[in-house]
């Protein structure tokens, strides 16, 4: 009974909200047309401001998934540093960690990243960019690193060495699963190499080797900071971390990072004292208890919340828009200007970020399987 | 961790345990300090250099924002309400420790220092007398047999708190909410998007958790859907889209941008709370259904008076998190064109060249501010916690 009045009134405000929504442009034939704006960062695509509006839109999403993907990565590490730095027994380490937390945490993100743009474009000109060696430059044009270089097949070597790293890790899982069942293992004048060191070294070898058999299809590329005969300074080649960019990954790691530290620090804080005991007992060191048995135990109640973290880290991203880092949400806010039909666009927006959610949620599914499965 | 007793030996072997046990002892030691040298000097060489008279000259807008001139007295009587509310909650509720009585000294003298001026030096005093005489007396009729009758009226008083508050700001022909902006305009919006959002989700967190299937499949559609969208892009949806949605009755279709920042946050609130109190719902042992089913209580009394009531228990600390985080998310109205407190921070430094090159001072005063208000909030909510007794049984 209750069902049906509900129904008939989701369906009345439905109706009503639908006959507003049809009386707006919904399609999104509009996408097809010229852009006409220029975007200041266009990764892995060829993006110019004569392409339709979907290659502009793509392009977005891939400056999207390029920031989001380097700042999980990175705020992964910082945080699980900074959660074990916590309940260091050392009193200035556990300061230090807690600081961080309790600073950064109360403070707004957009805040951070303001604050990290305004950092950045501090630095000196160009002119006097700060070099170490002549392999970094760190200029108000962005910090240029040393990158490689593709002398031509650097893909097809890419793609092979690909093939390797998995082909070597087979061959550590299987000498690591014969030494359990037969006790057999490699040796060299009587040291012991077990499975993990087997295979590292075979992915060495393989690359040193086919390194060379591909024609050297890689070199390192050393940036340059040049003045040209009009007195211009110029950069050229490396890899350039723009301003914005930057501002943008520091502020999503070092936020997200403070809130990986409280799960950190709770998962590993609700193992119980006998783990550490125990591991101590067996004559572990403090790194080896760490990593053997109190993070593979911390890490089945780590996961759930990190993915939580993740997700918000992604939709946080969306916040780059205020340094005009052409993210997907920038370059959307930027069509909905120029088109001024807003919301066949929001549900774009809407359904991309789904689909990343839903990747990161797969993902991380699928390594909570397998880190729950561990030992039981 | 153990304070040492002023005892030569023990010092001797706390440090010597704390900072050079081993040899990983030794390096993080070595390391830590070298990493706190730096960021001292480093603070230390920025603060010799700083100038802070671009904030010095822009309080009123930091705190107000384009609020006239001759309405700047509503904000007082806010405040003295609230600070009244507030700290005869402390004295009728918890016996404050010296931590948090320090905490909150530093809540108010850090905002004081920096806003201080002559002018309203009659107001500051006010604000402490009235906090020390509320906190004083209602630590007087706690001990009383009127205890109950004052818990339960500050209760009602922190329920009208956000009414009374825009009462005072509308009444008499007050601002345009246009006008509204600055630190007041981060508390109001964070304020009724919490206030309105709380009704909503627990409908909603009701709904996702019955067993009838269409009530359940439109709550959890909204939630997921509200949820699956980062703020930036509701607010954005709100400036853009908004007004057609709206009946043109009342010239509603025409409602000022403050108002519909409101709208969108409050539903975005109600989305997070919902899953908050779900996890709540969740949490209620399956006895308690039964006892109430036991009872022959219908599906509206048993939620009503039986579950509700202890899983909203058992989530108010999860609640001040979710309001801490909207708080820090009010910043994201730059997007609809607000001059909130960061836009103010952002764009003082840039209108006058005197203060060209001096964002950091103001960002950093603005950061200031949230930092302090969501400190205080996530200690009360850790306090409320510990009164509840939640995660001790």
């Amino acid at each position: 009974m209750i069902q049906v009045f509900f129904f008939i009134f989701v369906a009345l405000l439905g109706i009503y909200l639908f006959s507003r929504a049809f009386q707006l442009e919904l399609s999104l034939s509009h996408f097809r047309s010229r852009a006409g704006f220029g975007l200041s960062h266009t990764f892995l695509v060829d993006y110019t401001s004569n392409d339709s509006r979907w290659v502009a839109y793509f392009t977005g999403v891939v400056n999207t998934i390029r920031v989001c993907l380097v700042a999980i990565f990175l705020t992964t590490i910082l945080g699980t540093i900074m959660g074990v730095a916590r309940l260091s027994k050392n009193f200035l380490t556990s300061r230090i960690a807690w600081t961080y937390v309790e600073v950064l945490r109360n403070t707004p993100l957009l805040i951070q990243i303001i604050f990290w743009q305004i950092v950045f474009l501090q630095l000196p000109q160009i002119s006097e960019a700060i070099t170490f060696g002549n392999t970094t430059a760190i200029s108000n044009r962005g910090i240029l690193l040393p990158w490689i270089s593709d002398n031509g097949g650097a893909q097809i070597w890419f793609i092979f060495l690909g093939i390797v790293a998995a082909g070597s890790l087979y061959l550590s899982y299987f000498l690591n699963k014969r030494e359990d069942e037969s006790g057999k293992y490699f040796s060299i004048s009587g040291k012991k190499i077990n499975g993990n060191l087997t295979g590292i070294i075979f992915f060495i070898l393989v690359t040193v080797v086919t390194f060379f058999a591909f024609g050297r299809p890689v070199s390192i590329d050393i940036p340059e900071i040049i003045q040209n005969n009009k007195g211009t300074w110029m950069q050229s080649g490396g890899f350039d971390l723009s301003p914005e960019f930057a501002a943008i990954l520091f502020a999503l790691v070092i936020y997200t990072g403070t809130f990986i530290t409280e799960i950190v620090r709770g998962s590993i804080q609700s193992l119980s004292r006998g783990q550490t005991e125990a591991a101590e007992a067996i004559g572990l060191s403090k790194y080896q208890a760490m990593t053997l048995v109190i993070l593979p135990q911390a890490l089945r109640s780590i996961i759930p919340p990190l993915t939580n973290q993740f997700l918000n880290l992604t939709k946080n991203s969306s916040l780059a828009v205020v340094i005009a880092y052409p993210d997907l949400f920038m370059v959307s806010r930027t069509i909905m200007n120029n088109s001024g039909h807003a919301l066949p666009v929001f549900f774009l927006i809407l359904l991309t970020y789904l689909f990343l959610s839903l990747c990161i949620s797969l993902v991380m599914n699928l390594i909570n399987r397998r880190v729950t499965r561990i030992g039981t | 961790m153990t304070t040492p007793k002023i005892n030569f030996k023990e010092i001797k072997d706390w440090t010597i345990d704390n900072f050079f046990g081993s040899k990983l002892g030794i390096l993080l030691t070595l390391f830590s300090t070298i990493l706190i040298v730096y960021f001292i000097t480093a603070i230390f060489s920025f603060l010799s250099a700083a100038e802070w008279e671009v904030v010095s000259i822009n309080k009123r807008l930091l705190l107000l924002g384009r609020l006239p001139e001759e309405d700047t007295w509503r904000a007082w009587p806010i405040f003295w309400l609230f600070c009244f509310i507030f700290c005869s909650s402390i004295g009728a509720w918890g016996n404050p420790k010296k931590r948090e009585l320090l905490l909150l000294l530093l809540a108010f003298l850090m905002p004081t220092a920096i806003f201080f001026s002559m002018t309203y030096i009659v107001h500051i005093f006010m604000t402490i007398i009235i906090g020390s005489v509320s906190y004083l007396g209602s630590k007087i009729i706690r001990k009383t047999t009127y205890s109950r009758v004052l818990k339960k009226s500050l209760i009602s008083l922190w329920i009208l708190l956000i009414p009374l508050a825009f009462s005072i700001l509308i009444i008499g022909g007050g601002p345009q909410s246009n006008l509204w902006g600055g630190f007041l305009l981060n508390i109001l919006l964070a304020s009724v998007a919490v206030v309105a959002g709380f009704p909503l989700g627990i409908l909603m967190a009701v709904g996702r958790s019955t067993k009838l299937p269409v009530i359940k499949t439109t709550c959890t559609v909204y939630i997921e859907t509200v949820r699956g969208a980062p703020l930036v892009a509701w607010l954005l949806l709100a400036w853009f889209v908004l007004p057609k949605f709206l009946p043109n009755l009342f010239g509603l279709n025409e409602i000022s941008v403050v108002i519909r920042a409101m709208i969108v946050l409050s539903f975005f609130a109600s989305a997070y709370i919902a899953e908050v109190i779900r996890g709540g719902l969740q949490s209620i042992p399956s006895g308690q259904l039964e006892a109430a089913d036991a009872l022959n209580l219908g599906y509206v009394d048993k939620m009503r008076i039986i579950v509700l009531p202890q899983a909203i228990r058992v989530v108010i600390p999860a609640i001040v998190s979710q309001f801490i985080g909207l708080f820090k998310d009010t910043s994201l109205v730059f997007i609809l064109a607000l001059t909130d407190l960061l836009q103010v921070g952002r764009i003082i430094p840039e209108q006058d060249p005197k203060f060209f090159g001096k964002q950091i001072e103001a960002l950093l005063v603005v950061a200031s501010l949230f930092w302090v208000v969501s400190v205080v909030l996530s200690n009360l909510s850790s306090r409320i916690e510990k009164n509840l007794g939640i995660g001790t049984r």
